[in-house]
């Protein structure tokens, strides 16, 4: 997936036309609000342009060149809200924050430009600018219901575990990360998948955490039953 | 579903919730779905120099995936009520 925001420049239809969106996926069009000015951290507006949004992300394309546009996916959308007051803002907008690289110091403003083209990938906030202000309810509340239709894709996974975790799936996440490094770094000769002897492949993956202090249980447990390899 | 049910149950009570990126938002929480997506109303962004584009924002929609913390009212949270539902919700209940 592409997080944070892009170019956007598939087109279908006469004139300005209409984004294409990946229907084979089960990507639908909810909405299509014409007149909208877009608004990319604290660089001026660019307009004209028509706002698409589908089932899956935001897209806004230019009336009057047919090159330019951008999206960015629901799933980066951390944030939005509607922007009324207008010493924030000139116009009432709806505001967006949006998830982009991880690039701390260089994810603010002007940063983001380089050799005077606009990094898109290091957009943090965006603005969309409809010409009548009477839609920024509308537009909020599709914002609202197509962020549900866009849960993390491991959601369903990860529900049962996100908040509350026993002591063994700690040590699981402890030990994650650094463990497949050490693999490689301690034991060249024991490539995993490889067959060093043993016909059972789970085999040289279960020495090396064996063999670990972190798995001192998992040692314990393997002496006990009479199968230790060390 | 144990925190979505909580939290249904602080609908109306005034949290803050602090994103991944820093930015800590204060208000009235109005909703939360089942992704704990949390729709807070009467907000105001606690680090107001910071953020000075948040200030103009009144209501604001905010992902569950980004949301690190929720700062709970004290008088919002039933410890015995808590315990009694994550002792069900760990015997899978």
């Amino acid at each position: 997936m592409v997080v944070g925001l892009r170019n956007f420049t598939e087109r279908v239809g006469d004139g300005a036309g209409q984004p294409v969106l990946d229907a084979d996926n089960g990507e639908e069009l909810m909405h299509v609000e014409p007149g909208v000015a877009i608004v990319f951290g604290s660089h001026p507006p660019e307009s004209p342009g028509t706002l698409f949004i589908s089932t899956k992300q935001v897209i806004w394309l230019s009336d009057v060149d047919r090159a330019k546009g951008y999206a960015v996916d629901f799933l980066s959308v951390s944030l939005h809200a509607i922007s009324r007051d207008p010493e924030a803002y000139p116009s009432p907008c709806i505001y967006t924050q949006i998830e982009a690289e991880e690039d701390e110091a260089h994810s603010e403003g002007s940063d983001s430009e380089c050799d005077g083209t606009l990094d898109l990938s290091k957009i943090t906030e965006m603005r969309l600018i409809p010409s009548d202000p009477s839609q920024l309810e509308t537009l909020f509340e599709i914002f609202c219901g197509c962020a549900e239709l866009n849960p993390e894709p491991n959601d369903e996974e990860e529900e049962e575990h996100n908040w509350i975790f026993s002591a063994d799936q700690m040590e699981d996440d402890a030990t994650g990360e650094e463990n497949s490094e050490w693999h490689f770094a301690n034991n060249p000769s024991h490539p995993i998948g490889q067959s060093n002897g043993h016909h059972d492949l789970a085999q040289p993956m279960l020495e090396l955490q064996i063999s670990d202090e972190r798995f001192e249980d998992a040692e314990e447990m393997e002496r006990n039953s009479g199968s230790g390899h060390n | 579903m144990l925190f979505f049910s909580y939290f249904k149950d602080l609908v109306g009570r005034e949290v803050t919730v602090e994103l991944k990126n820093d930015l800590a938002i204060r208000g009235t929480l109005h909703s939360v779905d089942q992704y704990l997506n949390i729709k807070l109303e009467n907000t105001r962004v606690v680090d107001q120099d910071k953020y000075p584009h948040m200030l103009s924002v009144r209501n604001c929609f905010i992902r569950g995936s980004v949301v690190r913390y929720v700062q709970l009212p004290p008088e919002g949270v039933d410890i015995e009520l808590l315990h009694d539902a994550t002792r069900r919700e760990a015997r899978g209940g």
